[in-house]
């Protein structure tokens, strides 16, 4: 999507053409859709800053006596870091403006999620937006607005500043909604995000004024996840193309602004020869940027100051042919000038051209990717470690995208992109959730699929206020609790497919599952985001984690089992056997009870007969 | 006048003394199992299929000599241990004081002994293991079921039952006949003019029986069996023919049925095998016959899957292998139709004593 097809359409043209990708297709859906996008922009932020979240979510209906679908107001108040004020029209009011495109786990994506949300309330009822929003602890701005999408800007109807002692943002916005029909999702959406996020506190205010809330049950934050580079495994051709083509291997614009970029860079205030400016350049080479550098390359091979730079225009360089062709605006002609190999700045003109070697490319712009394995690389692809990215053609390429995904050798993607939740909180919280008899947790070591890092988390818990009604699973993706399209997801499968007979469960059990995978890219089965697809390694992962989790539980059972069988026992036989001597006191005709102690001693301690 | 033979029948006295005195030896063995810390139990003839045997010389089902342990030592039987222990308790104050009680009774007064039946077969079968134990039917615990059929003619009987001992009564002064109940089953059976039982499988036709007076005309006892005979019926026969000499003959419903209600009456059931005190191993079955059906051509009624099915089962059954127990079966099967008691009024309403009746008794000398 470029900015130009936003420019032709209508905003609710926009909005219809994306909704069932971003699931707004109906009031129900998408009720609960906004809920999300504005809690898990409330917790991102808030995750982003390490501040522990404190969020409130609250919808009211308009007119209570209206039927349903009807006008909802929905607002989301968080204690998150706030937005510049400067920035919030744009965060707001432009659709793909978001801070979280780099490669690390996040729960919102393309910076689509609220502006839709707001789109969809515009478009259901007219009314706009309002955005409250404290960044500096001192000042709240609020911001009242439309969005036009046809310019991909927000209208601004009204904005004030007053005076504010905490940091956060409010969202509220009025959209049609069937609360009737969501509520119960809504609920579970909230329920279940807390237990995913232990270090949050969440309150929601239900259209009845009912109130749920979740207090803060740790008060530590995980570890955030860091921004890196992307995985070999992880790419395709377009990936690569775009990188190659990244504005630092281009032969930068020569224009007025540029030039005045090299003369800042150069400490140049007056202009001088050709030659003093290469000597001057020399001096400092290694503090000026790399454009710079390479307009001063380009002016030593034509021998011209930044008068003659002004007056002409390059065409080509062809390192091939080691030749340099412009046109000179004054004489309204092209020149050819050697490229000679000798100069010192041949060297910078080529690598720009011709971008770096594939040896380079490949340990600079990768993560674990150094020189000897991007060397081995380099010959099981058979292509030379000095070739010139720059210079691959198009079927090189794609031989070069193939060979990535194929070679075995490189290390695993570097997990640290990853924010899973971490035993402690995460075994908290159920903990807290499910008071149950037996819990237990573990996390997975990092893993990979196509060069996408992953990592599983699960939990298990059984017994105490858990109901047997049977197995129950809770899933989670980044911190996002999944709750439509149950059947198809990849958890379920692993947990159907778990003989849970050789764990020592039986019946309806009170077991509770929790699984989190995070990822920098979950594998979702469909668009809605709400099944994860089966790929072997994360099958694997998941199984071996429940395994895992279920042989703890089983130890436990048994333990539980002859315990329970121990007491079992000993009541028993406390109960039955006074009874017994009385029976066969009156039967025998004897007047005394015969000393039956020992026997109540003795069969509370004897092992079961077979 | 037949008098009871004293010095051959074992008396209702002298049998409530021998479970009395059983009961005490219990009691003594579990008291002094647990004086000295130990796990008491009880054997039990083991009733299971295999162990259920046809004995040829008494001609009745038995147990073998497979027995079980029920032991307080093991947990998962020392509830039913208990169970069993209450029930003999139980059972000795009813003996002692001289109340009865029916299976249903004895589902509930568990309930004021902390002794919880989960339900009524649960109890039944407790009461099952107890005859096991003493091998005494249940009936001598004064313990009977609801079912009861009743009994008519000339037999004078003295209760044991307290508040009537000693009080004597003619059965025979009565035309609807007397329950074979708790107090008719503890009597003692003392004199009769009876030469003959005549067992018979219906109420309807008892009634006929006593309103034609059979039991002038035949010199019998007349007992309506109400079906398939009820333990304490099948131990009044038996007391019948045991202490007062008289000979028992039964007459059933043309079909299947009703020939194995006259085998029981004779061998006993599998699931008594484990008492003695029910059979009449000399009680004749008089009909209806499968010929008698052909030869009296009685209107009939064809059987159903389940009467053809029951053929197929008896003829497995050791004591139809021979005879006219295996004909008549085979006649069955062969005609696959059946003719009730009361088909004979078709030929007038007494027809079945007229001239039935007196025709299979002359027949019934030569079988
Ligand atoms: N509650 C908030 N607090 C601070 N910043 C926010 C908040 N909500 C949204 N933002 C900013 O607005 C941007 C756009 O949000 P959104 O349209 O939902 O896109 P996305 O969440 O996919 O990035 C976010 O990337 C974030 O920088
Ligand atoms: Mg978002």
């Amino acid at each position: 999507m470029s900015k130009e097809v936003f420019s032709q359409i209508s905003p609710s043209e926009f909005f219809y053409r994306n909704r069932d990708l971003a699931g707004f297709s109906n009031p129900t859906r998408s009720l609960y859709t906004s809920v999300r996008e504005f809690v898990e922009n409330a917790l991102d932020a808030c995750d982003h800053r390490k501040i522990l979240p404190d969020i409130h979510l609250s919808i009211k209906a308009v007119d209570p006596e209206q039927a349903d679908p009807k006008h909802y107001i929905l607002t989301v108040k968080d204690n998150g870091p706030g937005i510049d004020p400067e920035h919030i029209p744009l965060a707001f009011g432009t659709v793909l403006y978001g801070s979280k495109f780099g490669l690390k786990q996040a729960r919102g994506m393309f910076g689509l999620g609220a502006t839709m949300a707001i789109l969809y309330g515009q478009i259901t009822t007219n009314k706009p937006v309002t955005v409250k929003s404290c960044s500096d602890g001192k000042s709240l701005d609020e911001f009242v607005m439309l969005l036009d999408i046809q310019k991909n800007k927000p209208v601004i109807q009204k904005h004030t500043t007053k005076e504010a002692s905490k940091t956060g943002l409010t969202v509220s916005i009025v959209l049609e909604g069937d609360y009737s029909k969501a509520g119960s999702k809504i609920r579970d959406y909230v329920y279940q995000t807390s237990l995913i996020t232990p270090y949050a506190s969440i309150t929601f205010e239900d259209p009845a004024g009912e109130k749920f809330h979740y207090a803060r049950i740790v008060k530590d934050m995980p570890r955030p996840p860091t921004v890196i580079k992307p995985h070999p495994h992880g790419i395709d051709v377009e990936t690569i193309r775009r990188m190659i083509t990244d504005t630092h291997y281009q032969i930068p614009a020569i224009d007025n602004k540029m030039i005045d970029k090299v003369k800042k860079e150069l400490g140049l205030k007056k202009n001088l020869s050709p030659k003093e400016i290469l000597e001057r350049a020399q001096k400092r080479w290694s503090d000026i940027s790399k454009p710079v550098r390479t307009v001063i390359s380009v002016m030593s091979f034509l021998n011209i100051d930044f008068e003659g730079l002004q007056k002409i225009r390059i065409d080509d360089i062809d390192v091939a042919n080691k030749t340099i062709t412009y046109w000179d605006f004054g004489e309204s002609q092209s020149h050819a000038v050697e490229l000679s190999p000798d100069s010192p700045y041949y060297k910078q003109i080529a690598s720009t051209v011709q971008g770096d070697t594939l040896l380079t490319f490949l340990t600079k712009r990768f993560q674990r990717v150094g020189p000897t394995t991007a060397e081995k690389f380099c010959e099981f692809a058979k292509f030379k470690p000095d070739k010139r990215i720059g210079s691959m053609t198009n079927e090189e390429l794609v031989k070069l995208a193939d060979a990535l995904q194929k070679f075995e050798e490189f290390l695993s993607p570097d997990p640290s992109c990853l924010a899973p939740l971490g035993e402690e909180p995460l075994s908290k919280g159920i903990m807290k959730f499910f008071n149950p008899e037996f819990a237990a947790v573990w996390q997975r070591n990092a893993s990979a699929y196509s060069g996408f890092p992953f990592v599983v988390e699960m939990g298990i818990a059984y017994g105490g206020d858990i109901p047997p009604n049977g197995l129950k699973v809770y899933r989670f993706a980044n911190r996002i609790p999944l709750l439509y399209d149950e059947g198809s997801d990849v958890v379920l499968k692993i947990v159907n497919e778990t003989e849970w007979a050789r764990y020592k469960i039986k019946g309806d059990p009170p077991l509770v599952i929790v699984s989190h995978i995070c990822s920098t890219r979950i594998p979702y089965k469909t668009v809605g985001k709400e099944n994860v697809a089966d790929r072997p390694e994360i099958e694997r992962e998941l199984k071996n984690a429940l395994q895992y989790l279920a042989r703890k539980l089983a130890v436990h059972m048994s333990r539980q089992g002859a315990a329970d069988m121990a007491k079992k026992r000993a009541n028993l036989y406390s109960k039955y056997v006074p009874l017994i001597a009385q029976f066969a006191t009156e039967l025998a005709g004897k007047k005394k009870e015969p000393n039956y102690n020992q026997l109540i001693r003795m069969g509370s301690e004897i092992e079961e007969q077979v | 006048m037949r008098l009871k033979n004293k010095s051959n029948a074992k008396t209702a006295e002298t049998r409530k003394k021998r479970l009395l005195s059983m009961l005490e030896q219990q009691g003594l063995s579990i008291y002094e199992n647990l004086d000295k810390g130990k796990f008491p139990q009880f054997v039990i003839p083991s009733r299971s299929v295999s162990n259920i045997v046809y004995d040829k010389k008494i001609r009745q089902y038995i147990l073998g000599s497979a027995s079980a342990v029920r032991s307080s030592r093991n947990m998962s039987q020392l509830r039913s241990y208990t169970q069993l222990a209450w029930l003999a308790f139980f059972v000795n104050r009813l003996v002692r004081e001289g109340k009865s009680s029916t299976l249903r009774d004895i589902y509930y007064s568990s309930q004021a002994f902390s002794i919880d039946f989960e339900d009524q077969p649960e109890s039944d079968n407790i009461i099952v293991d107890l005859e096991a134990v003493l091998t005494s039917p249940r009936e001598e615990f004064h313990i009977f079921p609801e079912e009861r059929s009743s009994v008519f003619g000339d037999l004078t009987i003295e209760y044991t039952v307290p508040g009537y001992e000693g009080k004597r009564m003619n059965l025979s002064d009565h035309p609807d006949g007397y329950l074979i109940g708790p107090s008719l089953s503890s009597a003692e059976l003392v004199d009769t003019s009876a030469e003959l039982v005549i067992a018979i499988e219906k109420g309807g036709l008892f009634t006929r029986f006593v309103e034609e007076k059979v039991h002038q005309k035949f010199k019998a006892i007349i007992v309506d069996t109400a079906g398939q005979a009820p333990r304490s019926t099948r131990n009044l026969l038996r007391r019948l023919n045991n202490e007062m000499g008289l000979p028992v003959v039964i007459l059933a419903d043309g079909d299947v049925y009703g020939e194995h209600i006259a085998m029981v009456i004779k061998s006993g059931s599998a699931n008594a095998a484990h008492l003695r005190e029910l059979t009449v191993p000399d009680a004749k079955w008089l009909g209806v016959w499968a010929t008698d059906i052909e030869k009296y051509k009685l209107p009939t009624i064809p059987m159903t899957e389940s009467d053809i099915k029951r053929i197929y089962d008896l003829q497995k059954d050791p004591r139809y292998q021979e005879g006219n127990w295996k004909k008549q079966l085979e006649v069955f099967l062969k005609l696959k139709r059946k003719a009730e008691l009361e088909a004979f009024s078709k030929y007038g309403l007494t027809n079945i004593t007229d001239k039935y009746l007196p025709a299979k008794l002359e027949e019934s000398k030569s079988f």
